[in-house]
């Protein structure tokens, strides 16, 4: 048996529809996303002696994710100084993944995407990656190299403004508009 | 006792499970009293699930191969070399668990062969069974919910067969991007935290009919037969006799389902 440390390959493959997953949150958009979780798992292997066996392969993975979508941005921005995704403005423009890729027929899930789309990207993947990944708070913190307090206020101004949309727009689907 | 004012913070880190047990049961004295804020927290669940609906079905499309070549250990020429044994193996074993997204399961359809099938079985029970925060996408609370959305996502009417009367409690469920049919999956446990998963997914019509089966694949017990448009396989690391047990059970509770009999 040789040495070489490695990565599991069976939970490596398992990680990576979640990886997808998270990717399109971040970038808002399909094509970027898959991209980017390809950058990511080229990193790990490159990183594999970091990656401490038997802890969260998928935590480790979405730590990398994030600094490799943090870097890719800086250099698209030639401004390597302070860059974080945190009060971001590009985070407000609407996400552009196609409604067939979102696979979604029923009506008040399109809306909820749509919505979450919206939210600044620094509050949308908190709340994704609490509602939906179910991690800790902690976990968050150490994926997004953010204080755990934060990662609470992200959460809460986030919950606070869909809560606000869904009141605003109560289920009537001829005020609703088509995702383009 | 007088508890400190809920804020926000506290509402947020009580539906995500994150609150210290002490905090969390103050919390609760004041929903017990308080309706505005139990509709708040309500609403909070609400949108959680929402969201994981919503998002969910993106886990299962099916992978590009450039992201499956990206998970394979990187081939520096020296290196190959070097490791070649260790590669060689972790090429095996990517091969056996991509085979149904990237080889389109050809054996399967070809020949009628589950071999294929049986070994993508116990893999993803292996991978699923051993993730202890999240062996499902939607547990057991949400049953209904759950069996509505894979009948939906396989075009086919699935069911979870109870398996109580063997010990095994459903645990909840998952779609699986294991082949260009999805397919469904249900994890189960006892009491000694032991876990069975059923996969079923739909076949192509004109596969052959194959009697129960039984394999062992990496130390994973496998039964398994095709009925009809369904392929199933119950998967756990049970001994022979307690699987072919719980697989007969499974099998009537499905061929009750089938002939209207209304599950119980």
């Amino acid at each position: 048996m040789s040495t070489e440390p490695s990565l599991p390959h069976p939970e490596l493959l398992a990680a990576i529809p979640r990886l997808r997953r998270y990717a399109r949150v971040l970038t808002g958009e399909t094509t970027r996303a898959d991209d980017l979780v390809q950058e990511t798992l080229a990193r790990a292997w490159e990183k594999r002696r970091l990656w401490a066996a038997g802890t969260d392969l998928r935590a480790w993975l979405f730590t990398i994710m994030h600094n490799v979508f943090v870097n890719q941005r800086a250099l698209a921005r030639r401004d390597a100084q302070n860059v974080s995704i945190d009060g971001d403005e590009d985070g407000n423009a609407a996400w552009q993944i196609p409604v067939r890729a979102m696979q979604q027929t029923r009506v008040e899930l399109m809306e909820i995407l749509r919505e979450v789309g919206r939210l600044p990207v620094d509050q949308r993947v908190v709340l994704v990656l609490a509602a939906v990944e179910e991690m800790r708070y902690e976990e968050i913190a150490a994926v997004l190299s953010i204080p755990v307090g934060t990662v609470m206020s992200r959460l809460s101004r986030a919950r606070e403004k869909l809560r606000r949309v869904a009141q605003a727009t109560p289920t009537e689907p001829s005020t609703l508009k088509i995702v383009k | 006792m007088n508890p400190l004012p809920l804020t926000d913070a506290d509402l947020n880190a009580y539906v995500d499970g994150a609150l210290a047990p002490a905090r969390a049961a103050e919390v609760e004295q004041v929903l017990a009293k308080d309706a505005a804020i139990t509709a708040r927290v309500a609403e909070m669940r609400q949108q959680n699930s929402a969201l994981r609906e919503a998002l969910d079905p993106w886990l299962a499309d099916p992978i590009p191969p450039a992201l499956l070549d990206a998970a394979r250990m990187p081939q520096a020429s020296a290196r190959w070399r070097r490791f070649a044994p260790y590669f060689a193996a972790a090429a095996t074993l990517l091969l056996g668990v991509a085979s149904g997204w990237y080889l389109r399961d050809v054996t399967l359809e070809r020949g009628g062969t589950p071999t294929t099938f049986a070994r993508q079985a116990a893999l993803t029970h292996a991978l699923y069974a051993g993730d202890i925060n999240r062996p499902v996408e939607i547990w057991a609370a949400e049953e209904k919910r759950l069996v509505t959305w894979l009948s939906r996502r396989l075009g086919l009417a699935v069911h979870a067969p109870d398996l109580n009367g063997a010990g095994f409690a459903l645990v909840g469920g998952r779609l699986v991007a294991g082949n260009e049919r999805p397919t469904a999956l249900f994890m189960y446990e006892n009491a000694d935290k032991q876990r069975l998963s059923l996969q079923v997914r739909k076949q192509p019509p004109g596969t052959s009919e194959v009697a129960f089966r039984y394999a062992i694949e990496d130390g994973v017990g496998v039964y398994y037969w095709i009925d009809d448009a369904c392929a199933y396989a119950l998967s756990g690391q049970l001994d022979r006799a307690q699987m072919l047990t719980i697989g007969r059970a499974v099998y009537a509770q499905l061929a009750a389902a089938e002939t209207g009999t209304p599950l119980k």
